[in-house]
C-alpha cells in the first residue's frame, strides 16, 4: 500500500469521526501548546535578563556576603545572617589602581509616610558613588554627597515612581518624608530608569548609607559592594584582587584561592548573567516537564481511542486481509492514523502555543514596562514535532499490532 | 486446481472441542461452478474459509494450484488472496461511508500497478455489474442488491481464478438474488471457477455441481442434472 494512499485513508477515517478525533487531539494540542508556551516564556525571560544585566554596565562587579558554595537557597539563608561586609572593606578595594569607583550599599524595608499617606517601600542606604555606578541620574534637586554620608544627614533622594506615588502633582523638594520614625528631607528626585525585573530603581528611596545604618537600622554592616573596573580588560584582575583584599580584611587564610573558604562572593556581570540564565533555564526545564505530562496523558488518550477504533473496525480489518492486505499493511494503516492524530495535534498545539506566547509577550511588555522579546526557540519547534510523532508511534504501536494480528475469519465474523 | 483430502477442522473453545470438518475429500477443477450445501453448523463456511486461505485446517491436506497453506508465509498468503481469489460475503462487507469506486478499488491498493490502470480496472469492473451510474455514491446509499454487486465488482477486480461466494443471496430479496446469481453464472461462463456456499436448494441448482455436507462430512457430491439458469426468469 502506497504511503500517499495510507495518508489519504487516515485523514478520511479521522474525518468520519470528527468530534472524536478533535477531542483525542486536544490532549496533544494542550501538551504541545503548553510546552511551546513554557519554552518561549523561559527563552524570553532569559533574553531579558541577559539584556538587562548587560545594560547595567559590563565593567561592574558585585560583592555580597556569604559563601559562594552550596545551593541557591542555602546561599540565601547564609546571606541573612551575614554581617561581615563593612564599609572599610569597600574602602580597601577602592585602593586597587584598576578600580574606577566603589559604592557600598545597604537596603531595608519600611513604611514611607507623607501627610498621612503611607507606602511600603525599600530604602537603599548608599554612598556618594552609588547613583553614578548604577547609572542613575538626578531629575530635580541633588544627589547624595560625601558630606551627607559623613554627617549622617537626614535627607532622601526619591526614585521617580516613588516621588509620584507619595507627592502626586506636588513638588517634593524640601518636603519631609517619614521612614522608620525618622523624618527625612527630600533633596532630589531621580530620572525615570524604566522597568527592570530585579531592581525597580524607580521605587526606591535613597538615603545616605550612614543614616540608614545608624538611624534607621542600627547596624554597622553593609549588604553589598558595587565595584566599577576601569576597563573590561581588567575585570578578571579586579575580581581576583578584591578576593585577596577581602580575605586579608576578614583574616581568612586561603592562599590556594579555594572559594568555599571565603565568607563573601565576588561576581562580575558575566557571572551574574550566567547565574540568572542558569536559574531561568532550570525553571524553564521544570515548567516544560510539567507541561510534558499533558503530552503523556494525551498519548494515553490516543492509545485508548485507537484501541476502540480497532475493535470497531474489526470487520473492516478482516475484509482488508481477505482482499490481500498483509499484516504489515494493516499495522501501518493504524500506526499512520495515530501519527496523523498526534502530528496534526502537534501542529495545532504549536500554532496555539505560539499565539499564546505572542499574547503573553505583549502582556509582559506592558506589565514590566520593558520590551519582552517574543521568541519561539527552534529547539521547541523541532521538539514538539518530534515528540508529537514519537507519541503517535509509541502509543499507536500496540493498537496497530493488535489490529494486524487479528485473524481474518474472526474479524469477518465479528458483529 | 483445488484438492482437499481428509480435511479436518476442530475448534477448541475453552477446552470444549467442536468438530467442524470431519474428514472431507474432493477435487475441484478449473472452470467448475460448485455449490456447497448443508444446514447451518454443517461446516460449509469453515470449508470455504480454508479453501480461501483465511483459515488453517487442523489436519489433512488442502492444496490450491498445488500449494498448501503451510508452504506460504503471511505475505505470500496475502498475495494469493489478493491475486488469485475473490470473496463475496452474505453481509456484503463494504467499507461504510466510502464511495463505490473506492470500495471496488480496495484490493488494488495492496498491489503495485499504476494509478491509471487501477482506475481503468475499477471502472471496467463496476461497468460489468451495471453500476456505473452509482460510481460516486457512498456504499450506504445503495440497496442491498446494489451493494452485493459492488462486492462482486470488488471480488473480480484482480481477475481471480476462483471466486468464493458465501451465501451471496442470503440477505437479499429474490429479485436481487436472482441478479446476483445471473452475474455469477456469467462469470463462470467467462472461465472463473466459482465456489458457492448456500443452504438454499434452488440457489444451489444454479451451480453445475453440488457438494452436500452434514456434521462435517460429505453426504453427497453430484452433478446438477437440471441446471437452473438465472437469466431465464425468477425461480421460486
Amino acid at each position: 500500500m502506497k504511503l500517499k494512499d495510507s495518508i489519504r485513508l487516515s485523514f478520511r477515517t479521522l474525518k468520519t469521526n470528527k468530534m472524536r478525533s478533535a477531542l483525542t487531539m486536544l490532549g496533544i494540542i494542550i501538551g504541545v501548546g503548553s510546552v511551546i508556551l513554557m519554552m518561549s516564556l523561559g527563552n524570553g525571560a532569559q533574553n531579558l535578563i541577559v539584556g538587562q544585566v548587560a545594560s547595567m554596565g559590563s565593567n561592574n562587579i558585585y560583592i555580597e556576603p556569604g559563601s559562594p558554595a552550596g545551593s541557591i537557597s542555602q546561599q540565601t539563608i547564609d546571606q541573612l545572617g551575614k554581617v561581615n561586609l563593612k564599609i572599610k572593606d569597600a574602602e580597601a578595594i577602592a585602593k586597587d589602581p584598576n578600580v574606577e569607583m566603589v559604592a557600598s550599599m545597604i537596603y531595608g524595608n519600611g513604611i514611607a509616610s507623607y501627610l498621612g499617606e503611607d507606602k511600603k517601600i525599600t530604602f537603599m542606604g548608599v554612598d556618594s558613588n552609588a547613583l553614578d555606578i548604577s547609572d542613575l541620574s538626578i531629575m530635580v534637586g541633588r544627589g547624595i554627597n560625601d558630606d551627607d554620608v559623613n554627617g549622617m544627614s537626614k535627607i532622601v533622594v526619591l526614585g521617580h515612581k516613588l516621588a509620584q506615588d507619595l507627592f502626586g502633582e506636588d513638588d517634593p523638594l524640601g518636603k519631609g518624608v517619614r521612614i522608620k520614625k525618622i523624618n527625612l528631607k527630600v533633596v532630589g528626585v531621580l530620572e525615570e530608569k524604566g522597568g527592570q525585573i530585579f531592581q525597580t530603581f524607580d521605587d526606591y528611596a535613597y538615603i545616605p548609607i550612614t543614616t540608614a545604618q545608624k538611624l534607621l537600622m542600627g547596624v554597622d554592616y553593609i549588604n553589598a559592594i558595587l565595584v566599577k573596573a576601569k576597563s573590561e580588560e581588567v575585570i578578571d584582575q579586579v575580581v581576583e584582587n578584591a578576593r585577596i583584599i577581602l580575605r586579608e580584611q576578614h583574616d581568612i587564610y586561603n592562599s590556594e584561592g579555594d572559594l568555599t573558604k571565603d565568607d563573601f562572593k565576588v561576581m562580575s556581570q558575566v557571572d551574574m548573567a550566567n547565574m540568572l540564565t542558569q536559574i531561568t533555564g532550570a525553571l524553564t526545564a521544570f515548567l516544560s516537564s510539567i507541561a510534558a505530562i499533558a503530552l503523556i496523558v494525551g498519548g494515553i488518550g490516543i492509545m485508548n481511542i485507537m484501541l476502540v477504533s480497532v475493535t470497531e473496525r474489526t470487520r473492516e480489518i478482516g475484509l482488508r486481509k481477505a482482499v490481500g492486505a498483509r499484516n504489515k499493511d494493516i499495522m501501518n494503516q493504524f500506526l499512520l492514523e495515530a501519527i496523523t492524530l498526534t502530528l496534526l495535534g502537534g501542529i495545532i498545539g504549536f500554532l496555539g502555543g505560539t499565539f499564546l506566547s505572542f499574547i503573553a509577550s505583549i502582556a509582559l511588555t506592558s506589565v514590566l514596562q520593558s520590551s519582552w522579546g517574543f521568541t519561539i526557540p527552534l529547539g521547541a519547534v523541532i521538539l514538539s514535532f518530534v515528540v508529537a510523532t514519537a507519541i503517535g508511534l509509541i502509543f499507536g504501536i500496540y493498537p496497530a499490532k493488535k489490529a494486524a494480528k487479528l485473524n481474518p475469519i474472526e474479524a469477518l465474523r465479528h458483529e | 486446481m483445488i484438492e482437499v483430502k481428509d480435511l479436518r477442522k476442530e475448534y477448541n473453545d475453552d477446552g470444549v472441542i467442536t468438530t467442524a470438518l470431519d474428514g472431507v475429500s474432493f477435487k475441484i477443477e478449473k472452470g467448475e461452478f460448485v455449490a456447497i450445501m448443508g444446514p447451518s453448523g454443517s461446516g460449509k463456511s469453515t470449508l470455504m474459509h480454508i479453501m480461501g486461505f483465511l483459515d488453517r485446517p487442523t489436519s489433512g491436506m488442502f492444496k490450491f494450484e498445488n500449494r498448501g497453506i503451510e508452504e506460504l508465509n503471511d505475505d505470500q498468503l496475502a498475495f494469493v488472496r489478493n491475486n488469485k481469489l475473490g470473496f463475496i460475503f452474505q453481509f456484503f462487507n463494504l467499507l461504510p461511508r466510502t464511495s463505490v469506486f473506492d470500495n471496488v478499488k480496495l484490493p488494488l491498493i495492496y498491489t503495485h500497478i499504476s494509478e491509471e490502470e487501477k482506475k481503468e480496472r475499477v471502472v471496467k469492473a463496476i461497468e460489468s455489474v451495471s453500476l456505473l451510474s452509482r460510481i460516486k455514491n457512498l456504499s450506504n446509499q445503495l440497496s442491498g442488491g446494489e451493494q452485493q454487486r459492488v462486492a462482486i465488482a470488488r471480488a473480480i477486480i484482480n481477475n481471480p481464478s476462483v471466486i468464493f461466494a458465501d451465501e451471496p443471496t442470503g440477505n437479499l430479496d429474490s429479485k436481487s438474488g436472482q441478479q446476483i446469481m445471473e452475474i455469477l453464472q456469467d462469470l463462470n461462463e467467462q472461465g472463473h471457477t466459482i465456489i458457492l456456499v448456500t443452504h438454499e436448494q434452488y440457489t444451489a441448482e444454479m451451480a453445475k455441481r453440488i457438494i452436500k455436507l452434514r456434521d462435517g462430512k460429505i453426504v453427497s457430491d453430484e452433478e446438477v442434472r437440471e441446471r437452473k439458469i438465472a437469466k431465464q426468469g425468477l425461480i421460486k
